[in-house]
């Protein structure tokens, strides 16, 4: 991402050499050539950014998104004052930051255990095996948990029954909610998030490894004094990415989680936008909760893109 | 780093070395049999219930192996007409789509990736800019059916099908897979940049085109979302949107359609309940194992996209 920077430099110097015309000449294909993608972004990105207006309108399909009436701020009043609206926000960001927390160390930790399997084959087993739940969709994942979970069939239930436990309904519970999701969530991709990590093992000096063996440091020495701070820089990379997107939406995987019964805790904000929005029609309100959120999250990428390139040198622009 | 290492370490005698690393190598066996039962018991559970009598899943006894082996989930799953047509409509989505994507990333990425290209930056921020700002879903479905996008498969084949991370990946492959001595001689020879990316980048581009495939069609093959919004005829809608009105809901018989063609062929309702239970297991495998079996073979592409990804960011 540091090559932003570049092209301008790139670009003092060709203009010295060559004319605009003769630049034009021989390079118009590439502007054909990127049409297409450009094309896409406008359409599929930056028109709905137009769009965004009717968060400050009364939209009405038969006037459109231009002809609708103007009226300022009255959606975000609206939801500010809304008896859900600390209620939404906190379930989207209590949800998220303790996905965060739990989420966060696992591949670490993963990528170290991994790096110290000395047999190749039974290494490359294990990686092929991790990555597997990433190809599952959302709504398989979510469908395995409705199965397992089940208070009549389920094979937690069964478990517990072994145990002489009372059946639970665990998908109509709220408090089971965020464990349930949180869980679903490390299964489903902290064999992803290790490749990163496994990558920036690779790539430590063997010859530390060597010298370290010579003094004879203990396996866990190694990992506490070589892998760590190897691995620091990328960690903190990953955590600056993760940070920007503490608002952001998991609509989709909440959406197919939710049901009558843990609305307390499942309705976040992606969720609530999606059910009043096109559920409901209310297009100009969640429209305006829509732009709220992307604010915020905009800005907090931003500040922490800006905090990490201060503190350690790693940004994303 | 290894100077604070050998202090404690000299200090230690070979033995105590010898088994503390005993111990960890024993504490790492637990650990990974612990992830691995953890990974593959969900999956493993998925399929031998799948093939397992009806009455022995819900008495609870399909724990660690099929029980009385029955294929009446899988003979009812096939006779089940949207589900089949909705599998067609993905696969035909996901290919189309893929295609699509795979040309105007790699002609968007070979321009980006291009030294003396003019505006580069202002496309790079063009292109960037949407991954951290959006219109939102409802500026962005208001959009879509105004411009007459709404219900129609052509959403479903062009949403998503340019990602900017995967742009960037393609243009991070070209910029150093490709050796730029080749584009200068060319260049030299006169060739124009149609004739260079079709003669030189696009043969030498089998690996990130792999790379791009799976990366897209998983996305696509994936995604319930789009058809969820932005379809009203069910004849239209993808796998996985049929999929979710199947699984992700708490009563079987509330799965209105799907409970219908399972009651047709049964006897009685409490046989179409018992059946529409394991039929959930053979739907979760027929619509996932096609995704698995293509990572098996694409695996290595898959590593390589993250790998070429994290070199530049």
């Amino acid at each position: 991402m540091k090559d932003a920077k570049k092209p301008l430099k790139e670009k003092g110097k060709g203009s010295n050499k060559q004319s605009f015309g003769s630049y034009m000449k021989n390079n118009w294909q590439l502007y054909v050539m990127i049409l297409p993608a450009v094309i896409y972004f406008l359409i599929f990105n930056y028109l709905p950014m137009y769009g965004i207006q009717i968060a400050f309108k009364d939209y009405k399909a038969v006037l459109g998104i231009n002809g609708s009436p103007w009226v300022g701020f009255k959606h975000f009043t609206t939801f500010f004052n809304a008896y859900y609206f600390v209620r939404l926000l906190a379930n989207t960001l209590i949800l998220n930051v303790e996905n965060l927390i739990f989420s966060f160390p696992i591949p670490i930790i993963m990528a170290i255990m991994l790096n110290q399997i000395r047999n190749d084959k039974l290494k490359r087993g294990i990686q092929t095996t991790i990555y597997v739940p990433y190809f599952i969709s959302t709504v398989v994942l979510a469908g395995m948990l409705y199965i397992f979970l089940s208070p009549t069939s389920g094979i937690f239930n069964t478990v517990r029954g072994w145990m002489g436990l009372k059946a639970v309904d665990y998908m109509s519970s709220a408090s089971a909610f965020r464990p349930i999701y949180i869980i679903s969530s490390i299964w489903q991709g902290a064999g992803y998030s290790t490749i990163l990590f496994i990558a920036a093992l690779a790539g430590v000096d063997q010859s530390l490894y060597e010298a370290a063996e010579i003094d004879g440091a203990s396996i866990w020495q190694k990992i506490r004094y070589i892998d760590f701070p190897s691995l620091l820089p990328t960690i903190m990379m990953v955590l600056v990415l993760d940070c920007g997107k503490l608002l952001g939406s998991n609509t989709e995987k909440a959406l197919v989680m939710q049901t009558a019964g843990n609305i307390p805790t499942s309705d976040i904000i992606g969720v609530y936008v999606y059910n009043v929005g096109l559920g409901s029609g209310q297009f100009s309100y969640t429209a305006a909760i829509g732009l709220f959120i992307n604010i915020i999250n905009f800005i907090l990428i931003i500040t922490v893109n800006k905090i990490s390139r201060k503190t350690t040198e790693v940004g994303l622009f | 780093m290894a100077k604070t290492a050998t202090a404690p370490a000299l200090a230690t005698g070979k033995r105590k070395l010898s088994r503390s690393n005993q111990i960890f190598r024993i504490v790492n066996t637990i650990f990974w049999v612990i992830i691995m039962f953890a990974i593959l018991y969900p999956l493993y559970l998925v399929v031998i219930a799948s093939i397992s009598d009806p009455d022995a899943i819900i008495r609870g006894e399909v724990v660690w192996h099929p029980v009385d082996i029955s294929m009446r989930g899988y003979e009812a799953v096939f006779k089940y007409r949207e589900l089949i047509r909705s599998y067609g409509n993905s696969l035909i989505y996901t290919f189309s789509s893929v295609a699509l994507s795979i040309m105007v990333t790699l002609l968007g990425a070979y321009v980006l990736s291009r030294p003396k290209f003019k505006g580069k930056a202002i496309f790079n921020m063009f292109f960037v800019f949407t991954m951290f700002f959006g219109g939102g879903l409802i500026p962005t479905f208001l959009t879509m059916r105004d411009l007459g996008l709404y219900n129609s498969p052509l959403v479903i084949i062009l949403m998503g099908s340019v990602s900017v991370w995967n742009l960037m990946v393609a243009r991070t492959f070209i910029q150093t897979s490709i050796p730029h001595e080749l584009y200068e001689a060319s260049m030299i020879d006169g060739a124009t940049h149609f004739d260079y990316f079709g003669r030189v980048v696009l043969p030498l581009s089998k690996t990130i085109i792999a790379v791009l495939a799976v990366y897209y069609g998983v996305a696509k093959w994936n995604d319930y979302f789009t058809g969820l919004v932005y379809l009203r005829d069910r004849d239209l809608f993808p796998l996985q949107t049929v999929l979710r009105e199947i699984l992700a809901t708490l009563q079987v018989d509330k799965s209105g359609d799907y409970m219908m063609t399972m009651a047709d062929d049964m006897s009685s309702m409490s046989e179409a309940i018992k059946v529409a239970q394991v039929a959930k297991y053979c739907i979760i495998v027929v619509a996932t194992g096609p995704v698995v079996v293509l990572y098996a073979f694409m695996q290595k592409y898959f590593e390589k996209g993250v790998m070429i990804g994290s070199l530049k960011g």
